[in-house]
Order: structure tokens, then C-alpha cells, then sequence
């Protein structure tokens, strides 16, 4: 099982093509989990994305692909290497709101 | 029958190693487990569960992975009595038969197989046979493809059949769980339909809370029936329950009336049963909403987050899912929607069934304009900014 920790926001994958996405956050910053229908079990993975939260309310986010964390689509094939990354991700994430904070504001 | 290969003496099937309990303490009690599973494999871990004695199965794009699943079922022993058909007619026609004869039988479909199999499976309520049939819904008109479309559920509604339609994995856990009890009930006993689109449910992984696989439905006893099982050891010398019923004359069309009433009087006996299992045949979320949406199957997950989104730009929308489609869950939805000045009812078929259904409950009953969609089909899908799009232009139209 998928790790439920930061995890904000679980819904139907909005495009309609069934599947879910999940929404995890840390700061401004998070990743967008989806994992679609697929023909053969087997062939069924995650697609990851960082994400970057524009607005709260309503909830609001841009792809970010310029983190060094990643800088296209990711795609895991099993829970166990999707946790890997996520946890990467949260003490990634955690790290690079500490550095925008000591950034003067614009 | 099975072509199962040669068990060693020692073997033990694992179904023999459950424990028996029903399904209130399965569904309502028992502490559950998250898994991150798809609608097929939601489906295998109820079968599972449900002490299923005779399951057959013909494959058909999107169901066969169920049925596979079912195979490997049996191999461990978790199933007593599997194999496959001929084709659907077949399947549906063994299938009654296996649930005739007192055992719990279960069987899958989709949209084409369902309607070759119709001709037997409208027999079934009639029969008074409880087979639960899974039916992961798929376009069946031409031009060919194997997208989702639930508009084979309309074929059904008449029939007699228990209908449930699930909104995604968990239903389908639940739902079939609860079917094969209810079905059982000395005062229903009758088949059900448990619906699933299909692909969007069946062939993507969804959260499920499943109980653990120590336990399984207690045993069908087919003694308690309305109609008791048949010794099929030493069946009657002629199948038919009454002959005179077959005569063209007044007393049979009375009994033929009279017997059709009392199968759709017993489909509404199951309400109770599934008021408890399902904690109710409806959801209602924001009950104070003026504008409402009503579905089911996977148009609830798409309305439940075009609601969601709504609420975040401060817009109160309600939504009534509807979980039983036989029995009809009409005075709920009478009572959710008492306030309300718009519905919307968002459909995966092009016959709008569930809207023709809504509008008859609704008859006299309710001063909302019922707006007919938003509704795709052939395997469109339903993205969350089009039910916002209806939502907006139903304000304007009716302000």
C-alpha cells in the first residue's frame, strides 16, 4: 500500500477516464499521483508529477518539472518504489521551503 | 465437468479453513484492511468470501479477468464447482439450474453476453433462483467496441432482478458481498444483478477496505427458500412447477399475474436488508443544496468531486447516489431532494435510464426542473468540467 501520509486530497481522476489521483502536499509543493485503467493487470502503474500549489482555495496546482527531484512524468511500477520516492520527495520538498523562505519576497 | 488437476490426499481447500459469518458481521463488524486494488481483483476477494458452491464463467472483454480470478479461486479451494460454459445462454441457463438445486451460484457478464443471455436470465426471477450475476457494464451496440456504457442495465430493469450499481471497487466488494445474502432471504429469494462499469472500475486500482479472508458467508441453505431447492438426485418427472399455468386459459394469465406481482413484491422486500448492509440505498451529500445531482455507478465519482469543486468557489450542490437500482430507492429520494430547485443527472448511457427512472419517482412528488444529462456514451468519458459546465448552464436556464 501506498504511503497516506501528506496525502490532502483523494478523488477521481478528473479527466474521466477512471482511476484515481492523489494529491499530497508539503509547503507549496507536492506531487500528483494517478494511476488509470490499463487493458492488463499487469501493465497498470503510477504517473508522478511535482506539482507546485498556485492557490488553496480553490485548490490549485501547475506541473513543476523543474525540481531536481524530476523533470518529466515519473512512472513506478510497484508500491514499495513509489513510497521510495515519495519520502525522497516530502524531505525534498521540506528542504526547498526552508531555502524560498530565506529568499527576499518579490 | 471440471477439468481441475488431481489434489494430493493431504490437500485441504482453503475455504474449508474459513469461518462462517453473515454478512452484516462481515460488512458492518469486522475490522478492515486498506488495499489498493482494481474492480476485477475486488471482485476475486468477495468471491472469496462468499461461499460460493458453483461459479461458471464464459469470458467477455471487460469481465474475463473476474472469472479468471474465480479459476484461481477454485484451484485453492475457495469455490466448489467451477467451469466454463458453452457460451452465455448456456452459462445463464447452468447457472439456474446449479441455484435450483440449493447451492450459492455465481456468474459474470458484460454488456453483449448479457443480452445473449438474456432470453435465460429473465427466467431467473420468475424461477425464483438467487444466482448473483456481476455485470461489468460495456457498450453493446454497433458500431463494435469494448468501452463502458451501462445501457444494458435498462434491459434488465423489468425483469424482476435485484440491481445494484456500483460506484467503484469498494462497492463492487460490498455490493457483492451483500447480494449473495440478500438474494437468500426466505421472503426475496430471487437473482441479482451487481453492475460495475467496466475499465473505469474493473481495470484501474481503487482503495478497497477488505475483512480479513478468515471468514465467509454462512452457507446457502436452500430448504429455506420461497421456492425450496430441487432434488436434482431425484428430480420430478416433469421440471415445470404448474402445469396449468402454461394452458392458455383465464386461471393461468391469473396466475401468471399474480405470480409476476409477488416476484416484484419481493424485490421490494430486499430493501430492508440492503438499508442495513449498504447503510442505506442512497447517499446524500449537502442535503440542504437547492441544486442536486443524482447518479450511479462511476458518475457518482465524477459528481462527488464536481460538488467538491463547487464548494471551493462557495457553491452548495448536493448529491443523491443511488446504490439499488431494483428496489428503487424512490421515497429517499423523494426525501433528499425535497428543497431542491435543479437536478442534474449525469449518465454513462444514451438512453438515460436512470433519468426516466428519477422522473417517475419524482412524478407530483417534487417542483425541481429535472434537467436530462449530462449523459455520454460508446465509451465516452466524463470529465469533471463538463458536469460543471451542465451545472452553470442549468443556473442561467433556470434562474
Amino acid at each position: 500500500m501506498f504511503t497516506q501520509k501528506n496525502l490532502i486530497l483523494t478523488r477521481s481522476n478528473p479527466c474521466g477516464q477512471g482511476g484515481y489521483q492523489f494529491l499530497y502536499k508539503i509547503g507549496h509543493y507536492g506531487v500528483s499521483l494517478g494511476s488509470k485503467p490499463q487493458e492488463e493487470i499487469q501493465q497498470i502503474h503510477w504517473e508522478a508529477d511535482v506539482i507546485r500549489y498556485t492557490s488553496e482555495t480553490p485548490l490549485t496546482y501547475e506541473v513543476c518539472h523543474t525540481t531536481e527531484l524530476a523533470s518529466k512524468t515519473l512512472k513506478f511500477l510497484n508500491d514499495s518504489t513509489l513510497n521510495e520516492f515519495l519520502e525522497k520527495a516530502f524531505e525534498y520538498f521540506k528542504e526547498l521551503g526552508s531555502l524560498e523562505k530565506m529568499l527576499p519576497e518579490e | 465437468m471440471s477439468n481441475a488437476v488431481a489434489k494430493p490426499a493431504s490437500w485441504v481447500p482453503k475455504g474449508d479453513l474459513q469461518k462462517e459469518i453473515s454478512a452484516e458481521k462481515m460488512l458492518l463488524e469486522l475490522p478492515r484492511e486498506l488495499q489498493f486494488i482494481t474492480g476485477s481483483e475486488a471482485a476475486r476477494e468477495a468471491i472469496k468470501r462468499a461461499n460460493i458452491d458453483c461459479a461458471i464463467s464464459y469470458p467477455i472483454t471487460p469481465q474475463s479477468e473476474t472469472m479468471q480470478q474465480a479459476g484461481y479461486l477454485f484451484d485453492e479451494g475457495y469455490i466448489k464447482e467451477y467451469y466454463r460454459g458453452e457460451e452465455e445462454i448456456g452459462v445463464m441457463s447452468a447457472i439456474a439450474g446449479a441455484s435450483r438445486a440449493g447451492v450459492r451460484a455465481l456468474t459474470a457478464t458484460s454488456g453483449p453476453g448479457l443480452m445473449r443471455g438474456m432470453e435465460a436470465i429473465s427466467s431467473w426471477p420468475g424461477a425464483r433462483v438467487t444466482p448473483v450475476l456481476l455485470n461489468m457494464c460495456r457498450v453493446i451496440n454497433t458500431p463494435l467496441a469494448i468501452q463502458p456504457d451501462n445501457i444494458e442495465m435498462s434491459f434488465i430493469l423489468n425483469t424482476g432482478m435485484i440491481m445494484l450499481h456500483a460506484e467503484n471497487q469498494q462497492d463492487f466488494f460490498d455490493y457483492t458481498i451483500a447480494a449473495c445474502e440478500v438474494t437468500e432471504h426466505v421472503d426475496v429469494t430471487l437473482p441479482a444483478m451487481v453492475s460495475v462499469d467496466g475499465f473505469f472500475v474493473t481495470h484501474a486500482r481503487g482503495p478497497v477496505s477488505i475483512p480479513s479472508d478468515e471468514y465467509k458467508l454462512n452457507r446457502r441453505d436452500g430448504w429455506k427458500n420461497a421456492v425450496p431447492a430441487m432434488d436434482n438426485e431425484n428430480p420430478p418427472a416433469r421440471i415445470s412447477r404448474d402445469a396449468p399455468i402454461q394452458k392458455s386459459n383465464f386461471i393461468s394469465y391469473h396466475m401468471h399475474a399474480s405470480w409476476q406481482q409477488e416476484v416484484f413484491a419481493a424485490v421490494e422486500r430486499s430493501a430492508k436488508y440492503f438499508d442495513v448492509l449498504l447503510k442505506g440505498r442512497v447517499e446524500v451529500i449537502n442535503p440542504e443544496a437547492e441544486e442536486f445531482i443524482i447518479a450511479s455507478g462511476s458518475a457518482v465519482s465524477q459528481a462527488r468531486e464536481a460538488i467538491r469543486q463547487e464548494g471551493e468557489n462557495g457553491r452548495t450542490v448536493g448529491l443523491v447516489k443511488v446504490k439499488t437500482i431494483r428496489p428503487f430507492p424512490s421515497a429517499q429520494i423523494i426525501a433528499a431532494v425535497k428543497n431542491a430547485k435543479r437536478i442534474l443527472i449525469p449518465e454513462f448511457n444514451q438512453a438515460g435510464w436512470l433519468h426516466k427512472e428519477v422522473c417517475s419517482a419524482l412524478y407530483g412528488k417534487c417542483k425541481a426542473e429535472i434537467v436530462n444529462g449530462p449523459r455520454v456514451y460508446g465509451g465516452m468519458t466524463m470529465p469533471t468540467e463538463m458536469i460543471l459546465e451542465w451545472l452553470q448552464k442549468t443556473r442561467k436556464d433556470f434562474a
